[in-house]
């Protein structure tokens, strides 16, 4: 049996009682679903994840990628794991079914994937990039484009990408210079240009790759605007099933520090010959197109960062309860007893309980923003706009808190482990590797930062931010109810209206047009937001547990709950006081000492 | 071919056992269940494929409370075509071996499925009791089952130190180790298919309860782990003798 990376209690709680999804199932669009089908359908995910990811973890990350002249070799089983989560549904679950899915809730779907990412991360990310490139061609193809793709990506049998990064454009994707010139009155173009940083761009188990590329037309406007997606194939399909090669060729693959049987690749089209590509939607539509698969990926690659913290938080957490080393300082003298196991010295708990509190916060914020996504499906049209806000303001936190804190959390794991944890016969030093990246693409936190302070927090005249703070407000005199957790629902008052300070002190400066002063801290805004929302999901978990306890409801263990309250006291002891010294930096009386002129300084 | 396959519902792997009234039962609390994986992964599974390779139909039947209906549900996922759930609460593997026996009978099955033991109380006793009762030839612990086309099967069982081979006619019960197949997770098309397979409820028989457990324990805990150097093999020598007392 594989080693624990993952608490199927704390998701069965998150689901079934923090962020029910029972009322998800009175939408037509879910009617089909009921609670049985959710036990199932989870229990069906932790199966292939036990059997088929978990068990290739390592093997993955010690074979790596190996690039010989175009081609791409990645680990042997990465064959198996594609097919297998093919075969369960895992890869078109959450489509319509006329396009091959089975209009699964986000809620269940981005929850197996979380627990793919916690069992193997770097061979979810393969899958996962299939699902959101064709959920792409479904939502915004035509129907010959969804007919010729998306069976076979579903089917697990072709591989798609997303294709945005360019050597000059990364952050910046205003700067993009691929060029799409027409070639007929069909659609199709000539695609020109180099693609960099390609997950999954090559690889031996996929029979052809579909590259949701983003490319600009001839003549079309500078910036964002003039940016079109496309479907670029490596082999371009005939009706007869044959595959004739496209002149998409690889060029290289990224060695790297982690993810290391995660391919990343570079793709040349139409070097020497002409690659053709078809155009997904309208002209010119292509960045906001490709922002649903970004969303998408946001969210995934924050969850993928809590799923890596998971995995570490377990294999942490099992060492503590076994290595013995050291006495109790009282014990110190007492040579002649027993060491203790170091899971009795406080400062191992400490940085254990910081681990709970970062994975388990950053799951609730996930079960939080896909259950968002699927009322955005699913309720009536005059509620939709207020989830979609709600969830466009979630999303940078949702990507950014668990891949900066799960950085913080899994380096903490490794130091559990002493001297153990620094070598390779222990898996942290794997997760400390792999997980390092998450801050880095889908945008990195810097410039999830500057989405979230810079547009999220403005957007719609500020309606999203007021819409995040009177949810809070909700959960705050919820559990102001009970005299247990109304010392936290009061500091949790404070710091949302700490944040509420941090704002109007800067806004001034965006209404004067002083941007740079504006947002020159915005990521330390966003590591208090990230307190800030995290707190809240911590209370909604005490609160919940509280009410099941006083109910009587035993569908958990008693200690189950405690340790949902008490993750909970810790998160607001250790944790939520951050926001105190953030605010003082944030709201100071003189300027960010980081603009102007003082890259002189930088010496 | 009628194939049948008794499916029983055990606490989850991981599961922190504890026990209550007296330590007569175990605490149910925060317990989550699944199905038996012996008779999941190797005696659903095998007879799934013995029915795509034969033709025929796979039901499952489960002795217990409405709570069950889930496990039940994963075998029809996985593949049988329907089910059978005697609604009872049974103390003593007599009663559910005696609600199968009669079950099995009305039924008319070729071959009765089982695992070779669910792994919450490791009993074994009910394969063996329900051969007897529906006075069949029963094979326990089949490691392999083949079927030729004058349908006499070939069994293959683990025995201490080797395997024994037999063959035999239908109908016979069976009880299945490890080997016999390999597991299959139901896909989403399966789950969402479970729902509208029929799940027929049956009231039990009268039968009594014949053996009752009075106390349970626990096993002593586990003692911490001790690293030893690689060079310091008279030290894992000593503690092997002194402490484990293993040698
Ligand atoms: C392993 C891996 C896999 C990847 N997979 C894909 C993929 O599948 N598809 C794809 O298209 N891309 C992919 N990428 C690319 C990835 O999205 C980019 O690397 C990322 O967006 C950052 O771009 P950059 O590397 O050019 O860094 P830069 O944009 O040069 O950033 C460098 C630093 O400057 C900061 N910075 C840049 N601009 C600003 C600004 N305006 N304000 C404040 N700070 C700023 C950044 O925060 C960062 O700290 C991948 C990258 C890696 C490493």
């Amino acid at each position: 049996m594989s080693r624990q990376y993952i608490c199927m209690d704390t998701i069965r709680f998150l689901m079934g009682k923090v962020h029910p999804i029972a009322p998800l199932f009175t939408y037509d669009r879910y009617a089909d679903f009921s609670e049985d089908e959710v036990d199932l359908l989870l229990g069906a995910a932790k199966d292939l994840a036990d059997q088929h990811y978990f068990p290739h973890f390592k093997s993955m990350d010690e074979h790596g990628v190996v690039y010989d002249n175009g081609e791409v070799t990645t680990p042997p089983e990465l064959g198996d794991i594609i097919r297998a989560t093919a075969e369960g549904g895992w890869i078109g679950g959450t489509d319509k079914p006329e396009n091959g899915g089975m209009n699964l809730p986000e809620m269940i779907f981005g929850t197996a994937q979380l627990i793919f990412q916690a069992a193997n991360n770097s061979a979810q990310g393969y899958v996962g990039l299939t699902t959101g490139s064709a959920r792409l061609i479904t939502s915004f193809g035509s129907q010959e484009l969804i007919d010729t793709y998306v069976p076979k990506m579903y089917a697990g049998q072709w591989q798609g990408t997303m294709a945005l990064t360019e050597p000059q454009a990364g952050s910046s994707l205003s700067d993009i210079v691929t060029s799409a010139t027409p070639v007929g009155q069909d659609g199709s173009y000539h695609i020109k240009g180099q693609k960099i940083f390609i997950s999954a761009g090559q690889h031996q188990h996929s029979e052809n790759f579909v590259h949701l590329t983003l490319a600009r037309i001839d003549g079309a406007p500078a910036g964002t605007k003039g940016i079109s997606l496309f479907v670029v194939p490596k082999f371009l399909p005939s009706p007869d099933g044959s595959l004739t090669y496209n002149h998409v060729f690889c060029a290289g693959d990224y060695q790297k520090m982690g993810q290391r049987g995660y391919a990343t690749t570079h793709l040349v089209f139409g070097e020497d010959q002409p690659t053709v590509g078809f155009l997904v939607g309208e002209p010119n539509k292509g960045l906001r197109y490709m922002f649903q698969m970004m969303n998408e990926a946001r969210i995934a690659v924050g969850q993928t960062a809590a799923g890596v913290a998971s995995g570490a938080y377990y294999a942490s957490l099992q060492y503590a309860k076994e290595r013995p080393q050291g006495r109790a300082l009282e014990q110190k003298k007492n040579l002649g007893s027993e060491q203790t196991l170091i899971i009795n010295h406080p400062d191992v708990r400490r940085m254990l309980f910081t681990q709970k509190a970062v994975v388990e916060g950053s799951f609730s914020l996930a079960m939080e923003c896909l259950k968002l996504s699927d009322l955005i499906h699913a309720a009536p049209e005059s509620e939709k706009e207020d989830h979609f806000l709600l969830l466009d303001l979630l999303t940078p936190i949702m990507k950014t808190y668990p891949a900066e804190m799960g950085q913080k959390s899994v380096s903490m794991g490794l130091q559990v482990l002493g001297g153990y944890g620094f070598t390779m016969d222990f898996d942290l030093q794997q997760y400390y590797r792999d997980i390092r990246i998450m801050a880095i693409y889908e945008g990195t936190t810097g410039i999830q930062s500057l989405d979230l302070l810079g547009r999220k927090m403005t957007i719609k005249n500020g309606k999203a931010a007021q819409l995040l703070m009177a949810a809070v407000q909700r959960t705050i005199h919820e559990a102001s109810t009970y005299d247990e957790l109304k010392p936290q629902a009061q500091q949790l008052g404070k710091a949302l209206e700490r944040m509420g300070g941090v704002v109007q002190h800067l806004m001034p400066y965006a209404m004067r047009g002083e941007l740079t002063t504006f947002l020159a801290d915005a990521t330390l805004f966003m590591e208090m937001a990230g307190h800030v929302v995290i707190g809240w999901q911590w209370l909604k978990m005490a609160l919940q547990a509280k009410q099941d306890q006083l109910s009587g409801n035993d569908q958990f263990a008693d200690a189950f709950y405690e340790s949902k309250v008490q993750t909970m006291q810790f998160f607001f002891r250790y944790e939520l006081p951050k926001t105190v010294g953030l605010h003082r930096t944030l709201t100071a009386d003189s300027l960010p000492l980081t603009i102007g002129q003082v890259e002189s300084a930088l010496i | 071919m009628k194939l049948l396959v008794c499916v029983s519902k055990t606490p989850e792997t991981t599961t922190k056992i504890a026990f209550a009234d007296n330590d007569t039962r175990l605490d149910t609390a925060g317990v989550q269940y699944i199905m038996n994986p012996y008779d999941e992964w190797y005696a659903l599974v095998r007879a799934l494929e013995l029915k795509e390779k034969f033709g025929g139909s796979v039901t499952v039947l489960n002795v217990g409370p409405a709570e069950n209906d889930t496990v039940i549900r994963k075998g029809l996922a996985i593949g049988a075509d329907d089910a059978i759930r005697i609604n009872a609460n049974p103390k003593s593997s007599l009663f559910v071996a005696k609600q199968i026996a009669n079950q099995a009978k009305e039924g008319g099955y070729d071959m009765v499925f089982f695992g070779k033991e669910t792994i919450d109380y490791n009993g074994s006793e009910v394969p063996g009791m329900v051969a007897e009762l529906l006075d069949m030839p029963f094979i326990s612990f089949a490691s392999h089952l083949d079927l030729d086309d004058d349908q006499v099967a070939t069994v293959v069982r683990d025995i201490e130190g080797g395997t024994e081979t037999a063959t035999l006619g239908m109908p016979f019960v069976i009880s299945a180790a490890k080997g016999l197949a390999e597991q299959r997770i139901p896909n989403m098309r399966g789950i969402m298919m479970a729902k509208r397979k029929p799940l027929q409820v049956v009231e039990p028989i009268e039968a009594a309860d014949v053996a009752v457990a009075v106390k349970y324990e626990l096993p002593p805990e586990k003692g911490a782990v001790k690293l030893i150097d690689p060079e310091n093999m008279d030290e894992l020598v000593r503690l092997l003798h002194e402490e484990a007392k293993v040698i």
